[in-house]
């Protein structure tokens, strides 16, 4: 789904506890970094996170499947465009 | 009803204004900029009346039965910021109310946690941390409205100057029962009120172009039993803030 006009998509990815690996668990659109972690830590609150981190969509590049959603960060989709 | 004292009248202080800022919030559930943004209008009003709850339970060493101050009293005797007596008009609004009373709000949790009240000093804590997510939610929106200029930044800067005034005299009353109420260790003294209130608010109402300096508390018509400034919160929003709809449905 396209984020509405001045949002961007970012990925929201926790962990339960020290030690655990961190899980992707969601996303949220947002038009920055700072509203992108409240809106992130407000509609991701069912539970009680040891540690929430947000990545802008377009900073996650797809390793071994070049078709999945991440495909249009691959360096060489960045050069087609 | 007990003879509220300094301590259980700043608890009404803090509690009612937290209660109607829950209600203020709530009514943006659905309607505002994205859904993203009405989840998190949602979750901090569950934040405030969560935060309202437990500093109603405050009153019971006081001698209050916190049931009845939750659920009897008219509108006419809410302690809570006159910012909050009608509803929000638009976004402008409800960003201004974020900033300007979640933030007074906090400076005066700050002080309370800080005194010697000891349900303060372990309760609150948790409540300024859950704050931390409106304040960044508040300075976020402030500074997006505010940059937009045009209409957007003239609608944020007035509502944020017709709120300013009474917020002051309510976080700094200036009156006997705050007096007494640093006499007793309960709470920081004035200026470092003023001090706690700088740091949280004037940078951001800054990008407005607003000197939170050059603004002075507005004590006209002052109430010194309810320890604001004239008028009352709403009925509707006092009646939801009671329960009155669910009253023959209470179990606790």
């Amino acid at each position: 789904m396209t984020p509405p006009l001045g949002e961007s998509v970012y990925e929201v990815f926790a962990r339960k506890n020290r030690g655990e690996p961190l899980r992707h668990i969601g996303y949220v659109d947002a038009p920055g970094v700072e509203l992108a972690r409240v809106y992130a830590w407000k509609t991701y609150d069912e539970e009680n996170w040891f540690e929430m981190c947000v990545v802008p969509r377009g900073a996650v590049i797809p390793v071994n499947r070049p078709e999945g959603p991440w495909a249009r960060n691959l360096p060489e989709a960045e050069e087609e465009r | 009803m007990t003879t509220p004292t300094p301590l259980s009248r700043h608890i009404l202080t803090l509690a009612d204004t937290k209660r109607l800022l829950g209600i203020r919030y709530s009514d943006w559930i659905l309607g505002s900029p994205s859904i993203e943004t009405g989840i998190a209008a949602s979750s901090m009003a569950q934040d405030e009346w969560g935060h309202a709850r437990l500093l109603y339970a405050m009153l019971k060493k006081q001698g209050f039965d916190p049931f009845e101050v939750e659920h009897t009293r008219p509108a006419g005797r809410y302690y809570s910021a006159p910012a909050l007596d009608r509803p929000f008009a638009d976004w402008a609004d409800f960003t201004a109310a974020v900033v300007v009373v979640d933030g007074a709000l906090s400076v005066a949790l700050e002080s309370f946690a800080a005194g010697d009240f000891a349900l303060a000093r372990t309760r609150v804590p948790k409540m300024l941390a859950e704050e931390e997510y409106h304040l960044q939610f508040g300075s976020a929106w402030f500074a997006r409205l505010a940059d937009a200029g045009g209409d957007a930044q003239a609608r944020l800067h007035e509502s944020a100057m017709a709120m300013l005034p009474s917020t002051l005299a309510w976080l700094l009353p200036g009156d006997d029962v705050y007096d007494d109420l640093v006499a007793e260790g309960r709470v920081w003294a004035a200026e470092q009120v003023r001090e706690g209130c700088r740091n949280r608010l004037a940078a951001t109402l800054a990008r407005a172009g607003i000197t939170l300096a050059d603004l002075e508390p507005d004590r006209n018509g002052w109430d010194p039993e309810r320890r604001r400034g004239p008028g009352a919160p709403g009925e509707e929003a006092v009646e939801r803030a009671r329960g009155d709809r669910n009253r023959d449905l209470f179990v606790e």
